[in-house]
């Protein structure tokens, strides 16, 4: 699953963020320009070293400021016929390639194709885009200086923000136009290798309802086996039909003419390549004695992520959502779901864990379980809840919410007030019995006694309308842009102060650095088991697992120290490296869920304030460097 | 009113250092220097004596150790400086897969200028320097020759006040090197000032108005080349027509001086002159061989 973090509105994460990037400016700005002076200290003596530095910052300040558009134009231009002339379409016939023999290697009997093929040709354009960014980036500009040809530059009037800026945007330029093609051929890609269609004959279907001498009500079968897999069809007396779903898509089918006349059809793959728009609720969990807990069952997992919730009793997953209206969901409740499993014992190992769905209304507690279902363990589950609701798998109830407090058990609706008499009808309509001024609750329990249910609160969505999936598409390959532009950014500004080779290594660094950014954020913060570097080393060594403690003397104190030192360092790197993998859309567009625009604008924001002090820094390590020798 | 000082450094000095920061080598030694507008200033010595450093430390592409060293007044880091000015490398460090036309355009854009001015501009060099017919050629396809004079050209594109020439006859034929001179000439005659470093001494003797003479980082000579070369205690007289009697007679007066009689007889031309001659007898009548000039002449 793509989202495995809450995605906070962007006006909601902007103050916050931008505060945090100011504060992490002021620091950097300030050990630069300690160390800048200590330098030239060194060099020149104390006080020439105050007025060198005092020159340079505000000549640096002039120099961004006068920035001329028609010179940074000019070796953008330059920039740009550079990488041509470096051949670097030979990327674009690298990817060609790689399409090719993919097309013969990828398994069109996976279970969802479309996630395959979506991840494959995401993932290998990013890989072939970040390495020509990587080596346009910093192999440049110490060409240049090698090659001598930037003397003929810089004794122009070119100012090195000039320099910076004009290769930053002519290597965006490049990867942008091959970007731009190779979506478009990944698009066909992905398109071509997906479509397909069944034949249907007579012979493949039976009729279904028929009475004496009448027509048949349905025609049930089978279609043809293609590309590994066939589908169930239905078609009813009108004509028209559809398969299941299989491999994540279905067709629609229908019949025409009659007697000896009559033709099947089975059209295109439907579903298959989706945006899906979901509307999250938040989760708690109600444990075997009906009282509502923030948090589930650990079943031993250390990576806490999902919840869980025991079988056969009370406890249950509970999502309540906020804004359920008409307008938004005029066909009825669309949910999916995708509920993890946890058996204590083995069971009927082909079959799934019962389970069932109901609706809660958050006010008068009427609960209507709608639906038995079996969840086979992460598969994805899709029901639709009419608009009206006149079948249930077992009585409505009345259940009011209870809850821990220090005063003791709160119930809501109070015991007092619930009416029970809503739990006598037999019909409902969701909007006005189950939904309150918007809110609704959606409660999942596992009905195998010795069988745990597990999920987090992005495992149950509400469908609404899906956006254009082409768009979606547009907007995963907008998410490799941004990876490509930091990159650039990185690789230029190492290639002003370091040879090509060493710029390139340090580039990766940053970019590997960058994909484990979290991880080390984590580490620092002291929230992965198994301590600092250190500590994780000697655990290795040691045999040691990560949760037993570690025996305490001196030297376990000293180690212990020194992981405090080596946190802090680690924190500052992962405060002022890109977090890189969180770029990466991939597995969004793959899993068919739409890239929301607050996730676009936060990216983007993020990249932005990264590529700012990264072109600031480009600027003063180019400017403070003697560029002959 | 505009300073007639163009070019002034004061205790310049350079010292390369390794990754360590010890010192490699003291590549110029306090220099102390003034050039003045509209002269030709060459700058002599042997290699490694700290022509290039100098040049490199004037164009801002090296930082001083100590000293300082001014162009128009300003510092030598200042990039507003090179608005005014024109350098030619020693090597002609040019983007080797643009055209004439397209080196042009891109230097003349680094000097922010309209597209109807450089598209101009970049006409009358490629005529003035001769590549009208390899104007749209990659420059990786040009001979040395060609190099340097759409090096020259790209130094020229913003008409600049100070030229700064590195080794700027280096690599070009007789008639190159005789353009190269000529125009050098011409520049100085439009009031621009010429700085050019060369270890080819007629060249510098050629063209230059003084010459300042570094050797092992150090100034070692500096003034006007016609006083340098100045042989005060020679007396030289040319005259044509004299028949023997009446050489005979001048060797007398000299005798009667008590003067020393040390040279009498025809004088040579330079190998230069002989080969242009012939360059130029040759396109004048294809197909005719040429007789050159001095001894030809003569007979």
């Amino acid at each position: 699953m793509p989202v495995e973090t809450e995605i906070i509105p962007f006006l909601q994460w902007l103050p916050g963020a931008v505060l945090y990037w100011l504060l992490a400016v002021v620091i950097l700005t300030v050990a630069a320009s300690l160390l800048g002076l200590l330098v030239a200290a060194v060099e020149y003596g104390p006080w020439a070293a105050v007025g060198k530095t005092w020159r340079v910052v505000t000549a640096g300040v002039a120099d961004v400021v006068r920035i001329s558009p028609r010179r940074v134009w000019a070796l953008t231009r330059l920039a740009v016929k550079e990488s041509v002339r470096r051949r670097v379409v030979v990327v674009f016939a690298v990817f060609i390639l790689v399409l090719a023999f993919a097309g013969l290697f990828l398994d069109p009997g996976n279970p969802n194709p479309a996630r395959l093929y979506l991840s494959f040709v995401l993932t290998a354009t990013s890989y072939l885009v970040l390495l020509l960014a990587l080596f346009l980036s910093a192999f440049s500009l110490p060409t240049d200086i090698r090659t001598r040809t930037l003397h003929t530059v810089v004794t122009k009037p070119v100012r090195p923000s000039e320099v910076v800026l004009g290769r930053m945007l002519g290597f965006t330029i490049i990867g942008t136009g091959l970007l731009l093609i190779m979506a478009l051929v990944s698009y066909g890609f992905v398109v071509q290798g997906l479509g397909h269609t069944h034949t249907l004959t007579a012979e493949d279907l039976r009729s279904v309802g028929q009475a004496e001498g009448s027509q048949p009500r349905f025609q049930i079968g089978k279609t043809s086996q293609d590309r590994r897999h066939r589908h169930q069809v239905m078609i009813e007396a009108s004509g028209q039909g559809r398969t299941d779903v299989d491999q994540g898509h279905w067709h629609e089918s229908s019949v025409t003419g009659s007697g000896t006349d009559v033709r099947y059809k089975v059209g295109p793959p439907k579903d298959m390549l989706v945006a899906r728009v979901p509307v999250y609720g938040s989760l708690r969990f109600r444990d075997p004695e009906g009282i509502d807990r923030p948090e589930g069952i650990n079943v031993g997992d250390e990576w806490s992520y999902r919840g869980f919730i025991q079988g056969g009793s009370p406890a249950a997953l509970i999502w309540s959502f906020q804004d359920v209206d008409e307008r938004t969901f005029p066909e009825g409740l669309p949910v999916e779901m995708t509920i993890g499993v946890f058996r204590t014992h083995k069971g009927v190992i082909e079959r799934g864990i019962l389970g069932s769905v109901s609706l809660r209304n958050p006010r008068t507690g009427l609960t209507v379980e709608l639906e038995v279902f079996e969840s086979k363990e992460f598969a994805t589950k899709e029901l639709t809840i009419p608009r009206k609701i006149t079948k249930f798998v077992a009585s409505p109830q009345v259940v009011p919410r209870k809850e821990e407090t220090p005063e003791g058990v709160k119930f809501t609706p109070q015991q007092a007030d619930l009416d029970l008499s809503l739990a006598e009808r037999r019909e409902f309509d969701l909007f006005e019995d189950l939904v309150d001024d918007g809110r609704l609750e959606v409660w999942v329990r596992c009905l195998e006694p010795g069988q745990y249910f597990g999920a987090a609160q992005a495992d149950l969505y509400l469908r609404a309308a899906d956006a254009p999936f082409v768009l979606n598409f547009v907007k995963g390959y907008f998410g490799i842009w941004l990876q490509m532009v930091l990159v650039i950014g990185f690789g230029v500004m190492f290639s002003t102060f370091l040879s090509g080779s060493v710029a390139m290594i340090a580039t990766l660094g940053a970019l590997v650095g960058g994909f484990f950014s979290q991880f080390m954020t984590e580490l620092a913060r002291g929230q992965v088991h198994g301590g600092g570097p250190l500590e994780a080393a000697t655990r290795l060594v040691m045999q040691e697992n990560l949760m037993s403690e570690l025996e305490s003397g001196v030297w376990t104190t000293i180690m212990q120290m020194a992981d405090t030192v080596l946190k802090g360092g680690l924190w500052v790197i992962s405060s002022i490296l890109p977090a890189f993998g969180r770029f990466s859309y991939t597995e969004y567009v793959a899993y068919g869920f739409d890239i929301s625009r607050e996730l676009l604008l936060m990216r983007s924001v993020n990249a932005v304030a990264f590529l700012l002090p990264v072109f600031v820094a480009a600027y003063f390590f180019l400017k403070i460097r003697e560029v002959a020798r | 009113m505009q300073s007639d000082i163009i070019i002034e450094t004061r205790n310049l000095t350079k010292v390369y250092r390794d990754f360590w920061g010890r010192q490699k080598v003291r590549a110029l030694k306090a220099l102390d220097l003034e050039i003045r507008r509209g002269e030709i200033f060459g700058l002599l010595g042997p290699n490694g004596s700290g022509k290039t450093t100098t040049m490199k430390l004037l164009l801002g592409l090296l930082f001083p150790t100590s000293g300082q060293a001014l162009i128009f007044g300003r510092d030598a880091t200042d990039v507003t400086k090179n608005e005014r000015i024109g350098y030619l490398p020693e090597e002609s460090y040019l983007y080797r897969f643009l055209n004439a036309e397209e080196t042009l355009d891109f230097y003349g854009r680094l000097f922010n200028m309209s597209s109807s001015v450089r598209r101009e501009r970049a006409a009358q060099l490629i005529n003035m320097v001769g590549l009208g017919s390899a104007k749209r050629r990659q420059l990786r396809e040009y001979s040395k020759g060609m190099t340097r004079r759409i090096g020259l050209a790209q130094a020229l594109i913003n008409d600049p006040e100070l030229i700064l020439l590195d080794e700027p006859t280096t690599g070009l034929d007789p008639i190159g090197t005789r353009a190269m001179k000529d125009l050098i000439l011409d520049l100085r005659s439009q009031g621009k000032t010429v700085v050019m470093c060369s270890h080819l001494l007629a060249d510098v003797q050629d063209v230059c108005d003084r010459i300042g003479i570094l050797y092992q980082g150090e100034l070692k000579e500096l003034g006007r080349v016609d006083s340098l070369l100045k042989v005060r205690n020679v007396t030289e007289f040319r005259a044509s027509g004299l028949d023997e009697a009446a050489q005979e007679e001048i060797k007398q007066v000299i005798e009667r001086h008590n003067g020393e009689l040390i040279f009498v007889g025809n004088p040579t031309s330079t190998l230069e002159e002989l080969f242009l001659n012939i360059i130029a007898e040759s396109e004048a009548h294809p197909g005719r061989r040429a007789r050159g000039g001095g001894d030809a002449d003569a007979s």
